[in-house]
């Protein structure tokens, strides 16, 4: 076998074997977290970022950070053409540079926005066939150098499966977002839940109507039987959770 | 009574076949002497700094925008403008080295809104099959499946006008749209720096190897970068097709692969004379 398809194997086994906690159903913001905390170990880098385009699809929103410059980045808002995370979604295509200051406008960037500048960056789009997330980016890798194609291969299959992990998370949280209307709503009600779903549900002017009817079906389908109910369960479970973050903020 | 197009084929309606191909193809026949002088080159990315020494002046180029007001939803800007990232400097300098007397138009379709980026970006294409464009650079991509059938449409009208639209493939596994159409040359990154050096893959879709790792580029400020990337390996053969086209005039996209396929590094008659001889890949026989 030759020595890169070894480095490879080696490096897709370590990928399997952080990526399945890594993307185990928790809190939307953990997921994220653990998707960035995961691809900072598995370059060794010296940090990593993953910013999400808003709902408008007009800015980038950097979600998470993880090492230097981590604190600084996180909420930062950028135009979604403009910068590295920007040209990487606006062109679908992943880009590694290695000597990120020959750009000075590159460098006053990440200056003012992290206060740290990279030597190196890797950068790749997070998309699916159904949509255009965002952007994950490694900063300094170590070990290896300047990032080749070898990182860009393996930053592939991760940015994968964090985007179907980033779009499964969304529909959860949103679902937990329209459950927690309805609870609101049952409480105004007698607390007859299943009432305020359908009620819910049949409002034209519900934002999430779509979810409420979901969330109406997945209400029945507890009152069925113990499998049903457990999967309801770990859907209030995720309703907790979120509410629980909720608060917290 | 005739079908449909049968008319075509009549004797005084048919028309000669343009170019054609010698026995063999050498890169001595492709090569040797041309210098890209007089093919349109359109450059669909962040824009180009004409005045960047390895771009050395564009011949024209656009800005397409999103315009709410017009009926298209889109508006065009004709003239000079600034490369708002470096990359489209990057594939302009590169196409240069292969094609140094072509005439580069930059078509600058990545803006800072991404709302309707595929609509702006399918209008850029557009834009230049409607001004004469023979090779046209798309280091862009989208896995969106909404897109299949709008950028299928173009694939096809470039193919009919014999416009050879080159394509960078990315890094999602599963399809990206334009770069899995088969009638467009999609190309992805291999070892090397030779402009025109490339390699064919014989199991498709993605056709065409050619430099894109740790290469040194063109920047936007009169820069240079060391880069790696699919988007930098498209514009190498962007370049050797604008050069091959200056020679020989004529040669249709599926004529233009065949070259290409001969040409190649892993082609027999190069692979058992030059260096960098063809190494089995996984599970092939050496």
């Amino acid at each position: 076998m030759s020595q890169r398809s070894d480095r490879t194997l080696r490096e897709l086994a370590a990928l399997a074997t952080e990526v399945g906690p890594a993307l185990a159903p928790v809190g939307y913001e953990e997921l994220l977290l653990a998707i960035i905390d995961t691809a900072r170990r598995l370059f060794d880098a010296a940090a990593c970022s993953l910013a999400l385009l808003d709902d408008d699809a007009d800015e980038l929103v950097f979600h998470v950070a993880s090492g230097a410059g981590a604190p600084d980045v996180v909420g930062l808002r950028i135009p979604a053409g403009s910068g590295i995370a920007g040209w990487v979604v606006s062109s679908g295509q992943a880009i590694a540079i290695d000597d990120v200051s020959r750009d000075p406008r590159f460098a006053a960037d990440a200056a003012q926005s992290t206060g740290y500048v990279p030597r190196s960056i890797l950068a790749m789009p997070l998309e699916t066939e159904r949509r255009l997330l965002g952007c994950i980016e490694v900063l300094d890798r170590r070990g290896g150098g300047a990032p080749g194609l070898d990182d860009m291969e393996l930053l592939s299959v991760f940015a994968r499966q964090a985007a179907l992990a980033i779009e499964g998370g969304r529909v959860f949280s949103d679902l937990g977002q329209a459950l927690l209307a309805a609870v609101a709503a049952a409480a105004g009600h007698n607390g007859e839940l299943r009432g305020a779903l359908e009620r819910l549900a049949a409002d034209e002017t519900t934002p999430q109507r779509d979810l409420v009817e979901l969330a109406r079906l997945f209400y029945e389908l507890g009152r069925l039987g113990p499998e049903e109910r457990m999967a309801a369960t770990h859907l209030v479970t995720e309703l907790l959770a979120y509410a629980r973050q909720r608060r917290a903020r | 009574m005739r079908p449909a197009w049968s008319w075509q084929f009549e004797p005084d309606a048919l028309g000669p076949v343009g170019a054609t191909l010698p026995a063999a193809l050498t890169r001595e026949w492709a090569f040797a002497g041309a210098t890209g002088a007089g093919v349109r080159v359109g450059v669909v990315d962040s824009g180009i700094d004409a005045a960047h020494p390895a771009v050395r002046g564009v011949a024209g180029g656009v800005v397409v925008e999103r315009d709410d007001g017009a009926a298209t939803g889109v508006r065009f800007v004709e003239g000079a403008h600034e490369d708002l990232f470096g990359h489209g400097t990057a594939c302009a300098g590169i196409i240069r080295r292969a094609a140094p007397q072509c005439e580069l138009y930059s078509i600058r379709v990545l803006g800072e809104r991404l709302t309707g980026k595929g609509m702006v970006f399918a209008a850029g294409l557009r834009w230049a099959l409607e001004h004469g464009m023979q090779v046209v650079n798309l280091s862009l991509s989208t896995a969106k499946a909404d897109y299949f059938a709008l950028f299928h449409e173009l694939a096809d009208e470039a193919y009919f006008k014999n416009v050879m639209l080159v394509c960078a493939v990315n890094n999602v596994p599963g399809p990206t749209y334009p770069s899995q159409y088969s009638s467009v040359f999609s190309v992805a990154a291999r070892a090397g720096d030779d402009p025109l050096r490339f390699a064919y893959n014989p199991a498709p879709p993605v056709e065409f190897g050619a430099p894109g790792i740790e290469v040194e580029v063109a920047w936007r400020g009169e820069a240079t970068m060391r880069v790696t990337g699919n988007s930098f390996a498209a514009p190498h053969i962007s370049g050797i097709i604008a050069r091959i086209l200056s020679k020989h005039p004529g040669l249709t996209p599926f004529q233009m692969k065949t070259v290409l396929v001969a040409l190649a590094d892993n082609h027999p008659d190069r692979a058992k004379t030059g260096p960098g001889r063809h190494r089995p890949g996984p599970g092939q026989e050496s």
